[in-house]
Parts: C-alpha cells; structure tokens; sequence
C-alpha cells in the first residue's frame, strides 16, 4: 500500500478547500488547529442541535451557527457558487437548522452529519433549478506532483483532524475519488474521465476506500 | 424485497452526494426505497460527508447573523420529509407503486412499441445523453447480445432474467459499463419488467439488432 508521504493528495484537495488558490475573493483563512474535528468536536455539536432541537435554544444555535457557517460557504464555493449563491445557500441550510431541527434524532446522525444533508439537498435543487454549475476554479489539478507541492499550514493542520488520519490509511488514489466525489461535486464517471482512467478501475478504487474508512471508522485501532 | 445485486459503491456515493445524473439517480432511488443494505451504505456515505465538511475550509466573510434568523423565523413543530437520502420511503407496493409514483402514468397508459417476438419497449425519457427505458418481456425471452456506450443501470421491477450464472430478481440492480458484455435472457417463471437507464447506444453484436437499432434509437 502506497502510504501518504509528508504531502499528498488528501491534505492538498481539503486544503484546497480554503485555500487563496481557489482565487477565492473572499477572506479566506484555513481550519483552525487542534482536534476540531475529532469525536469531542462531534459529540459537543449534537449535544448543541439537541437544545436547539428541544429547548429552542438560541444560545447553541448561535454555537452550531459559529462552527459551521464558514465551513458550509467554504463548501458551497468549493461547488461552484459564487460568494452571492453560497451565502443564499448557507442561509438556507442554517435557517432549515433552526426551523426543522425537530426532525434532527441523534441516535441516527451526527449533527455535522445532518447539516451536511441539509447543504447536499439544498445544492441538488440548485443544480436542478438550472443554475450553471461553475466551478470555482479552473485547471483543477489533482495529480500528486502539484499535491506534493502542498506543505503550507493549512495543511499541517489537517492532517491533525480525524479524517485525515482515516484518509492517510488510504491509497492515494482511492482517497483522491472519494474527495473528488465530496469536494468537487463529480459523479465516477465523471473522476474516471479527469484521471483518464477506466470506469471499472474509479467504482474499483470507490469501493475499497468506502471499506476502508467503514472499517477504520467503526473499529478505530 | 431483498436485494442480491446493488449498484456499487461508486454509484451509491454518486447518489449520496447528489452527483448521480437524475434518470440514474430515479432508478437508484426506486432501489434504495426497498434495500435496507443500500439505506445503510448511504447513511455511511452521509456520515463521511459531514466529517469532510467538519474537516474542510473555512471562509469567513459573510453578512449572516445567528440572531437574525432565529428572530425571523418561528421553529416548525414536526412533520416534513427527512433530509437523509437513507431514508426514502419504502417502495414495497412493487411496480405499480413505482409507475405511479415516479412515472406519473400507469402500465396499461404506457406508449409500449413491439420489438417483435415476445419483447416491448416504452422509452419514458432523455436527459444530458441518457435515456430511461421500461423493457417487458415474456418468459425465456432473449435478448441481443450487447455491450454498452457508456453506464447502464437495469432495475428488475417484476419478474426475473440471468445473464451468464447471476440471476436477477424483483428489486435488484444489474450495474454494467463499457466494459459489460451480456445477453439477458428472460427466466420461465413469467413475464419481465424492468426499468433501465443508459448512456449512449447499446452495442450489438449481431447484424439485425444493429440494423433495427436505428428505428427504436437504443
């Protein structure tokens, strides 16, 4: 197994993600450091969403608002929204937080896992509304040489989360299809025809990295 | 129902993540609506996708305001749809559930056109170079040998048919590609129906397939 070097493609697609060369014109900055990622971070975020579930809590909801609204712009212009849509978007899926937060039951999901259900549909309708899917940049590289190049702060933090330390347990390309899936927003055919790969050979790399993190997350050693 | 075949993974993040094309997406939907071990992957899928979001950038500049919105909007009680995709609606009412309810038609109102002997096919729609097919067949049925110009996902909707030593019943899902050489022939148990979704034309092997395919655009 080919093990994630100093650099690789997981830190450079996730530090992408906030990363200036996104010529993103917004404030850019990247993920804070520490584990706020990890199993505290996620138990701490649902703990909030149920007071704001049970107790119309506006405090945590003030909370959740804090931790997740620059993520989820960070998502929305990673899928193609410029600074307007992403912030309709953001709006949309952090309102549906507040009036629909009775819906949320932690003994099926995670907050963070919620709200990222909230931002997908809400990007599918956009899609189906026929707003054209920019992306937000262009020439996307993701081979391992421009990767490797990749050794700014940002990355070091990230590679502390949680999901980069599964991520890492990974073959490079099998982790880089499952990112390219999440962050860029591209179907398998879609990844299979960027890398110039067989279909066969983009489900083959999807389906081990989905065993693989199933297994890494459910039994972490 | 309980599904043999599944679409794979890739097509199972497809639909997870929203990237899945929409006719593909319907016939994995009418799927997942009736396979438990689908519904789980997804929710997987979706866990994987909040710790991405958790784990990804940040942008701070926006002009959103915690207070705003909760002095603008009134908490909703209960009811609505859930978010997940893991947890669609069960399809346990079997085709006739699935052509009212994604089709908006029934069987008997379908435009169904003869593809001689015992075989029909209905062409129900076509988006982004893709077409959504019903095919019904009666017992032993078999049809051309093909291969494919692009994905093809066939989900059984009554009935069952082999290709090679797999055999797939009501609720399964044959994922093929490219790479897919098959002859489906139709079991003797009765008569077929299933739904299919393809990218580009099928390839036919024999010369009168190839010569009819023209008149039915397959």
């Amino acid at each position: 197994m080919i093990r994630f070097g100093a650099s690789a493609v997981l830190p450079g697609m996730l530090a992408r993600m906030s990363d200036e060369r996104m010529k993103m014109p917004d404030n850019v900055i990247p993920l804070m450091g520490g584990d706020t990622s990890g199993d505290a971070a996620r138990r701490a975020e649902t703990l909030l969403l149920v007071k704001v579930r049970d107790n119309g809590d506006r405090e945590a909801y003030g909370e959740l608002f804090d931790a997740f609204t620059p993520r989820l712009r960070a998502y929305a212009r990673h899928h193609g929204c410029d600074a307007g849509a992403a912030e309709n978007v953001v709006q949309d899926v952090m309102v549906t937080a507040w009036t629909r937060a009775r819906l949320f039951d932690p003994d099926k999901a995670s907050a963070r896992t919620w709200i990222y259900t909230l931002v997908r549909n809400r990007l599918i309708d956009q899609y189906r509304a026929g707003e054209r899917r920019q992306r937000a940049y262009d020439g996307y590289a993701t081979t391992l040489s421009e990767s490797m190049s990749d050794t700014d702060s940002s990355e070091r933090d990230l590679r502390s989360s949680r999901l980069s330390a599964l991520l890492v347990e990974l073959p490079e390309e099998q982790a880089q299809a499952v990112l390219m899936s999440y962050i860029e927003g591209k179907s398998h055919r879609e990844i299979a025809e960027e890398l110039h790969v067989p279909i066969g050979t983009i489900k083959s790399r999807t389906r081990l990295a989905l065993q693989r993190l199933r297994k890494l997350m459910e039994d972490p050693v | 129902m309980n599904a043999i075949h599944h679409p794979s993974a890739a097509w199972l993040l497809d639909y997870a993540t929203g990237n899945a094309p929409p006719l593909f997406e319907t016939v994995i939907r009418a799927h997942v609506g009736a396979c438990a071990d689908c519904r789980e992957e997804i929710a997987f899928a979706e866990n994987l996708g909040g710790e991405i979001i958790a784990a990804g950038g940040f942008v701070t500049t926006g002009t959103l305001k915690a207070q705003d919105i909760c002095d603008r909007y009134e908490q909703q009680d209960d009811g609505g749809t859930p978010f997940s995709r893991a947890d669609e609606v069960a399809l346990n009412g079997g085709i006739e559930q699935f052509v009212a309810t994604y089709l908006h038609s029934s069987m008997e109102a379908l435009p169904w056109r003869s593809l001689g002997g015992d075989l029909e096919i209905c062409r129900l729609a076509e988006e982004h170079g893709a077409h959504m097919w019903m095919l019904r067949g009666q017992p032993g049925t078999i049809l051309p040998e093909h291969t494919h110009g692009g994905s093809e996902l066939t989900l059984v909707l009554k009935g069952s048919y082999f290709c090679g030593s797999d055999i797939f019943h009501a609720g399964d899902i044959e994922d093929a590609d490219e790479d897919t050489e098959h002859q489906p022939v139709i079991t003797r148990d009765g008569e077929c129906i299933c739904l299919a979704v393809t990218e580009g034309n099928l390839r036919f092997k024999k010369l009168l397939p190839r010569l009819v395919q023209p008149f039915i655009g397959i």
